[in-house]
């Protein structure tokens, strides 16, 4: 039986397989070391970097729901310099794409860490975080209008020769809009989709579960919703198209992979099984071989022609 | 970061033994891990093929050597039916598969020299790390005094056992319906009061009111006190950052948020920012 050509292209960086660790369900990578080898992946997506480091929010912070969990971490990381200093020399020794996934506040705090990976060796790609609903300035409030969305990453591709991807929130209106916006100011790619603002009450105590109220949610709950967009954006925009949401098996990745996402992200399943996005990545390699499919390029948007326009459902 | 010696594993139930009024008691194989894992260290258990989506976290209630009816090999967890996770858990026969992950976080540690006296703290469930660890004491030649306190009679499993093992047992409800009627905190003051001249080490694990009033006194008796925390958690390693407490340095200090799963789930009274 031949080996399937598991190799993918996100514009210039090379991924040995399209599978990757979503950002904030992966921390910097080393804590799985217990678990897998990180070149058994195509990359990992780092927790959320900002200029400084946060603290994040007041607990309780997660639910699980339905097919899913809620989250409001608030995203708690150590700042971009403990991460350059701290964890990024032990984490560029593996093979694997060390994606930088950066957060801010403003504009200029977005400028600062991109700048900041810009200079350091080992980082394979900057994905801006334009999506968290779990914060009170920045993140989804650049994410949420494709005007702020330009501006924020016409501002990081000035700043950084380090390939660009924007990661979208499906809190909008259409995000055909937000991909096309990134596309326009030089992104490199979009990756799609953060969690989906959700809320949970505890009806005895009569109060949110979560102490910010709301939360993002995550997991197989929101699988068709996220296979929609990114069949959607891929359509819409000639960028490759990095898919996620609630990917917990190879199948679930393919449903990606045949909307149109040239590489996925296992984000959820991190915490359920630590191994998931490896048993993800050789499951897509078993399928493949036993279908006789040489290459997962093949695959990419590879459904029949869609009517001109869906219909409402 | 997970400790280097946790594993992720599929272990099959051995037992599952329904104690009654809510509380069971679960037995599988950990052999490799159960050597090395210390008391209030923890599992993540979840069952394949369920619409529960995480694991859940419990606290390791039996060693091998802690209960003479244990399995060669054999862990047990102690717990008490309350919502999805906890349902689906009583559901298991002898023989279906658990996904294990563990050992988890920072376990008991028995103080240091032999002077302390040592005083077991339980709200309800709360007790589920006292086994193991009255087991451990008692390998060193040593034994605890136990405050065991809960809403009511029903909420008090494995008391029989915990009167065998232990110098004395004080039991209060809330309802009075066994014990002293009111909270573990009753006879924590009075053991304070008398003991004004001999050294305690507390050990406390319930609820988390009950965990901060007992945190309060020992640090306003000077008492040392540890604390196994409890907190909703997806992981159970370290990355979701679901599990956190508010913790200081020094009390009054910068708050800083840390993680149960790995800086805990025992703690210093003194460092949580309650």
């Amino acid at each position: 039986m031949v080996t399937p050509d598991l190799s993918v292209a996100i514009g210039a960086v090379r991924l040995r397989n399209p599978v990757l660790t979503a950002s904030g369900t992966f921390g910097y990578g080393l804590e799985f070391l217990p678990f897998l080898r990180l070149a058994q992946l195509g990359g990992i997506v780092t927790k959320g970097l900002s200029p400084r480091p946060r603290k994040g929010n007041p607990p309780d912070r997660i639910v699980e729901t339905p097919a899913g969990m809620l989250n409001a971490i608030g995203l708690q990381n150590i700042g971009i310099d403990a991460f350059l200093e701290e964890k990024l020399p032990a984490l560029r020794e593996h093979d694997t794409a060390i994606v930088a996934n950066v957060f801010g506040e403003t504009e200029a705090e977005y400028v600062e860490v991109c700048e900041k990976l810009d200079a350091a060796t080992g980082v394979a790609a900057i994905e801006l975080n334009v999506s968290c609903p779990n914060t009170e300035a920045g993140g989804m409030l650049f994410g949420n209008d494709a005007a702020s969305l330009a501006r924020i990453t016409r501002a990081c591709r000035l700043r950084t020769q380090l390939p660009l991807w924007v990661k979208l929130s499906p809190n909008v209106t259409d995000i055909r809009e937000l991909a096309k916006a990134a596309e326009a100011e030089g992104a490199d790619a979009v990756s799609l989709v953060n969690t989906f603002v959700g809320m949970a009450i505890d009806v005895e105590k009569r109060r949110p579960v979560l102490a910010n109220l709301s939360g993002g949610l995550s997991g197989p709950a929101i699988r068709p919703l996220a296979v929609w967009m990114t069949w959607q954006v891929s359509r819409a925009v000639s960028i490759p198209v990095v898919g996620m949401g609630g990917i917990m098996t190879a199948r679930d990745a393919l449903e990606f992979i045949l909307a149109g996402a040239t590489a996925v992200q296992v984000g959820t399943a991190n915490f359920v099984n630590p191994r998931a996005a490896v048993d993800v990545a050789e499951g897509l390699a078993r399928w493949l071989s036993e279908r006789g499919v040489l290459s997962v390029r093949e695959l990419v948007g590879a459904l029949p022609p869609a009517p001109a326009a869906p219909g409402c459902p | 970061m997970a400790s280097p010696m946790v594993q992720d594993f599929t272990a099959p139930v051995l037992r599952n033994v329904d104690l009654g009024r809510g509380n069971w008691l679960l037995e599988f194989e950990a052999r490799d891990v159960a050597v090395a894992m210390r008391p209030a260290q923890f599992f993540m258990i979840g069952a394949p093929g369920s619409d529960v989506l995480l694991r859940r976290p419990f606290s390791v209630c039996g060693l091998p050597g802690t209960f003479a009816d244990g399995k060669e090999g054999a862990v047990q967890v102690l717990y008490r039916v309350l919502g999805r996770g906890t349902k689906l858990l009583a559901s298991l026969s002898p023989g279906a598969p658990l996904h294990v992950l563990g050992p988890l976080g920072q376990g008991f540690e028995a103080p240091g020299g032999s002077g302390a006296k040592i005083v077991l703290i339980a709200g309800g469930i709360g007790c589920a790390p006292f086994p193991a660890f009255l087991a451990a004491l008692e390998r060193q030649g040593r034994r605890a005094t136990m405050i065991y306190g809960a809403r009511s009679a029903d909420e008090l499993p494995l008391l029989d056992w915990f009167r065998e093992r232990c110098d004395a047992v004080v039991v209060t409800t809330d309802d009075g319906s066994l014990g002293a009627r009111g909270l573990v905190t009753g006879p924590l003051k009075a053991m304070l009061g008398a003991s004004a001249r001999e050294r305690l080490h507390l050990y406390a694990c319930g609820p988390s009111p009950m965990l901060k009033a007992v945190a309060g006194m020992a640090l306003a008796s000077g008492v040392v006190c540890d604390l196994a925390l409890e907190a909703p958690m997806a992981c159970g390693f370290g990355v979701c950052l679901g599990c956190v407490v508010p913790t200081h340095a020094v009390p009054g200090g910068p708050v800083a948020y840390e993680r149960v799963c790995v800086e805990g789930p025992v703690m210093r009274a003194e460092r949580v920012a309650w």
